[in-house]
């Protein structure tokens, strides 16, 4: 009865290191794996959750977005908020004409509250259209205020005059939204009379507080300020 | 066929069904320590695993290895110990045991068959066990897993004619051999002395053989798996290496909170409503017994165009709509219905709003009628906005499920295999 004992014996124990050496040649193997990854294809890493990019955000809108951010207060040191007329035109770099027409494709994104002959005041129809505007955010990393003053009255007068409707627009949002981080959120220039004033045709094509059937002139659609959230990534 | 045939089967039919259940746990294994490396991997699913190759994506077998139940110790070690080890093992005994019997024959003592017989109807107990919780808890038989079941039957089997050979009462040789085979001198042929041992009951044996083939069954069965536990890698040094958020508090509120039964960890989950993964994920920590101990907040991300501009195409379409069914489930206490439900009826959501999107959104207005007009709410749009902001906040990828234990994110590869050893590391309070 020796015969079945051995062969228990010799298949139990081969069986045994065979089983055990696999195991462990796995495992091993699993190991060098891990502490050597193979290294991956980019296309199969996930996207970072970003900002809207829409397609307006051309390169020259980019370049001039990102020089005012930058010069305003927006991005790095916070120590601004704001830029006022002298900046713009030098930071922006570019034509009253061509400065306009990065706008153009925001018609549909942005609004323009009008003010009162020297008010920076928001009226209720200005306030109700900055809140929808507003609170169509989607995914837009900033929202802009442009601020213009009529060229009636004196330079200095214009400029502090659409300095304070910037401010009034900003203010309202501070109370209105409670947003924590409307600072970092938020970009204001304020043109007065002398940069970027509007022509007619924007009575016609933009939303503004004072509805397109009232009558408007040029006077009337530079005294107040563009807002608009801004789909581009920075 | 007479006992006498089916009894020199025994050895045979051990043999078979222990190389059956060597193959098929091998397989197992090895599709187990595949995973080891923390990355994606195949399972062979299929009855004939040599011939085919591992397949990726969905399937039972995966399902299977995925479960709480295909290892134990799994707090203790990165993926636990799989069972298929000590399928493994067992089985190695059983070859050498059926070799033994097979060559013993006639020799093998009555304790010897017995101890044959009462160890060889073990793994069909543990086959039971495993194909009620398939059906029960996974949905569904994995071929590799069914091949084992095949084994321990077989071996059962073999084990039953061991017992039986066991129990064989004692009578004469001649009172079943036909007189033909003696010789004219009345003296015995050398085949009927064969067939009087063959007949003849097993000598008694003594009985600590059956204790002693008790342990070597548990021997064997233990080998591979401390092989194994032994050789493992440490994974201390990953676990915390997927980053942490940037903001954890979501200032707008836009985050929902679920109700849980002992919320004790602080998490958050950051989940779509139609991705199957999501759905997967969430059953593991629901099966777990994990889900009912965190104190969990959903950052609801659907993978829709429709509502999120981070893809230029619908990956799930139809979330953006149960995402905001989602949030407004919040004030009336059903977010989590509102989750589970979609989850069970995922695959009919994607289907139907494959059919355009109307189709799905009359099925959230039956399932959920009150939520219906919240669905449309400024605000609801506000709030899913939010959502998105935050996760641009804190860096996340645009892919669900992502899972945060306070503020430290556990890592894609930990959220399976790993995951109880993962949260026994970093959150031991969600572990039950």
């Amino acid at each position: 009865m020796k015969a079945p004992f051995f062969a228990f014996g010799i298949i139990g124990t081969v069986g045994l290191a065979a089983a055990s050496l696999f195991v462990w040649t796995q495992v091993k193997s699993a190991q060098q794996r891990l502490e050597h990854p193979p290294t991956k294809d980019n296309s199969q890493v996930a996207a970072v959750a970003d900002h809207a990019e829409a397609p307006y955000c051309t390169p020259q809108f980019k370049t001039v977005l990102q020089r005012v951010l930058n010069a305003c207060g927006l991005v790095g040191q916070e120590t601004r908020r704001g830029c006022q007329p002298a900046d713009v035109k030098t930071i922006a770099s570019i034509n009253d004409e061509d400065f306009n027409a990065l706008f153009t494709p925001l018609s549909e994104r942005g609004a323009i509250l009008l003010f009162d002959d020297a008010s920076d005041k928001l009226d209720d129809e200005a306030k109700k259209l900055l809140q929808d505007r507003w609170e169509d955010r989607r995914g837009a990393r900033y929202f802009f205020i442009v601020s213009r003053a009529s060229k009636t009255g004196s330079t200095d007068g214009n400029r502090s005059l659409s300095h304070k409707r910037a401010n009034s627009v900003m203010f309202f949002l501070q109370e209105t939204t409670k947003e924590p981080n409307l600072e970092k959120m938020v970009g204001m220039l304020w043109l007065g009379s002398e940069y970027a004033q509007l022509g007619k045709d924007y009575c016609s094509g933009w939303s503004n507080s004072r509805g397109t059937g009232k009558p408007c002139t040029t006077d009337a659609i530079n005294r107040s300020a563009f807002t608009s959230w801004v789909d581009c990534r920075l | 066929m007479t006992n006498l045939t089916l009894r020199r089967w025994l050895g045979p039919l051990g043999v078979m069904a222990s190389l059956l259940g060597l193959f098929f746990s091998a397989y197992s294994t090895y599709d187990y320590t595949e995973h080891l490396d923390r990355q994606l991997h195949g399972t062979h699913c299929s009855f004939l695993p040599g011939l085919v190759d591992a397949s990726a994506g969905a399937n039972a077998c995966t399902a299977a290895m995925y479960s709480p139940y295909s290892a134990v110790f799994r707090t203790t070690f990165w993926g636990g110990i799989p069972i298929s080890l000590f399928a493994l093992g067992s089985y190695l005994f059983f070859l050498s045991f059926s070799v033994y019997v097979w060559i013993a024959g006639a020799g093998a003592s009555r304790r010897t068959l017995q101890a044959f017989g009462a160890t060889a109807i073990l793994p069909v107990g543990v086959s039971v066990v495993m194909f009620f919780v398939s059906i029960l808890r996974l949905g569904g038989i994995c071929k590799l897993c069914a091949g084992l079941y095949v084994a321990s039957v077989m071996l059962a089997a073999a084990g039953f004619l061991a017992f039986q050979r066991s129990q064989a009462p004692r009578q004469s040789a001649s009172d079943t051999v036909p007189n033909a085979v003696y010789h004219a001198d009345s003296r015995p042929t050398d085949a009927f002395l064969a067939a009087a041992a063959r007949l003849s009951p097993p000598r008694p044996g003594h009985i600590i053989v059956i204790p002693i083939f008790l342990m070597l069954l548990g021997m064997f069965t233990l080998v591979p798996a401390a092989v194994y536990a032994a050789s493992l890698p440490s994974y201390t040094s990953y676990l915390r290496s997927c980053g942490k958020l940037i903001e954890k508090n979501e200032t707008h509120h836009a985050l929902v909170k679920i109700a849980t039964k002992s919320p004790k960890q602080p998490a958050l989950l950051v989940v779509d409503p139609l991705c199957p993964t999501c759905k997967a994920f969430h059953e593991r920590l629901v099966d777990e017994g994990i889900f009912e101990n965190l104190d969990v907040e959903v950052a609801i991300f659907p993978l829709d165009n429709e509502c999120n501009w981070m893809l230029d195409r619908a990956m799930h379409p139809g979330a953006c709509v149960v995402a905001k069914a989602f949030l407004c489930g919040e004030k009336s206490g059903k977010s989590r219905n509102v989750l589970e439900w979609s989850y069970d009826h995922q695959d009919e959501l994607l289907d139907l709003a494959k059919g355009g999107k109307e189709l799905l959104r009359a099925k959230v207005r039956n399932a959920f009628p009150e939520l219906d007009r919240c669905i449309d709410e400024k605000d609801t749009q506000k709030r899913l906005e939010h959502v998105l902001h935050y996760a641009i906040a804190n860096k996340l990828p645009v892919s669900t499920p992502q899972f945060f234990m306070g503020e430290t994110k556990v890592c894609d590869e930990d959220t399976d295999l790993g995951l109880r050893y993962t949260l026994g590391q970093i959150a031991p309070g969600a572990l039950p």
